[in-house]
């Protein structure tokens, strides 16, 4: 359901975010050494409670753990990343291996993948920012585990309310790592980036 | 260059750490002072003279930028840079407008290095 977007709307968007999320995989690849492969963006309207079911369905049911960071300004939501929990290890090891005995990596475990999800956020929202022109605050990340209902609470409003679900699939090629970037926004702000879209390829058209 | 010292200021222990091991590696004589708020890094440097100092921008509390004004305030002479991963514009304006580097997460060594030996963060 697409609300108000229309095909013009969503291919700027995506390129936008392919861009975004290009500059966020570089530094993902650049943190553990590996080349990623990247999705097509899937921008969609759902309302939470769908949201929480694709992602879910994802992440084929299982316990994930995520980053979450909430970002106000002229939009206001939160982005997500998001792995499988019983791969996350792995992903602390690629990042920390030379670094850190092996006995202190789990106890790391956790604060690693915190700032593993404070630069690929931030790479992502900054870029767009930048790009749109905005600036946008961006809180502290935030370690949740669950499933995707658990890992999409907080943030989203009512549940009859649509939110536009932003999701990019990543995998880590030689590590067989698979991970998701979401972004979520309400519909106010969902109306406001698109705007901001609008104005940049406006922008950029009239040179 | 023998005995410098470096303030890490980052809430992120692990962040803190890869710094760490980078200076460690190619410095092994310089003392690395670490804080994980803005607060604690301006307590810290009112008892110790660092040459470097590398600072987050989003921490809890003071928050880095303003932490990084208060550093250079008390080490004029020290080389100072912002180390983050919020790459946005008006972020690197305002690190400029403080006459302080800017460099991006992930670190990459060479960059660090960079910084270590000229005070060059671009």
């Amino acid at each position: 359901m697409t609300p108000f977007i229309d095909a013009i709307d969503r291919d700027a968007v995506t390129e936008l975010v392919n861009i975004a999320i290009g500059r966020a995989a570089a530094s993902l690849s650049e943190l553990v050494e590996d080349e990623l492969r990247l999705s097509v963006p899937v921008i969609e309207f759902l309302t939470p409670r769908q949201a929480a079911e694709r992602l879910e369905h994802e992440t084929h049911g299982g316990e994930t753990v995520a980053v979450r960071q909430n970002f106000s300004g002229r939009m206001t939501g939160h982005m997500l990343l998001i792995f499988p929990e019983k791969r996350s290890l792995d992903l602390v090891r690629s990042m920390l291996g030379d670094h850190v005995p092996l006995d202190q990596l789990t106890e790391l475990e956790q604060e690693a993948f915190l700032e593993v999800g404070n630069i690929i956020l931030n790479a992502c929202l900054g870029s767009l920012a930048n790009q749109l022109g905005l600036a946008l605050e961006s809180s502290l990340p935030a370690y949740v585990r669950g499933r995707g209902a658990q890992i999409l609470d907080g943030g989203v409003s009512a549940d009859d309310e649509l939110v536009l679900f932003l999701q990019v699939d990543f995998s880590l090629l030689r590590k067989d790592i698979h991970g998701y970037l979401a972004f979520v926004m309400d519909i106010v702000s969902a109306r406001h980036f698109i705007e901001a879209v609008r104005d940049y390829v406006a922008s950029k058209l009239a040179g | 260059m023998i005995g410098k010292t470096v303030l890490l200021v980052d809430d992120s222990r692990v962040a803190r750490m890869m710094a760490r091991a980078v200076i460690e590696r190619h410095h092994p004589g310089w003392t690395v002072h670490e804080a994980g708020t803005g607060e604690d890094a301006v307590a810290i440097a009112t008892s110790s003279h660092p040459d470097f100092i590398l600072v987050d921008v989003n921490m809890p509390g003071m928050g880095g930028l303003a932490a990084a004004a208060r550093l250079r305030e008390l080490h004029p002479k020290a080389a100072v840079s912002m180390l983050t991963a919020n790459i946005q514009e008006p972020v690197q304006h305002q690190a400029e407008h403080l006459g302080v580097g800017f460099i991006t997460k992930p670190i990459r060594e060479d960059a660090l290095l960079a910084f270590l030996t000229v005070g060059d963060a671009g």
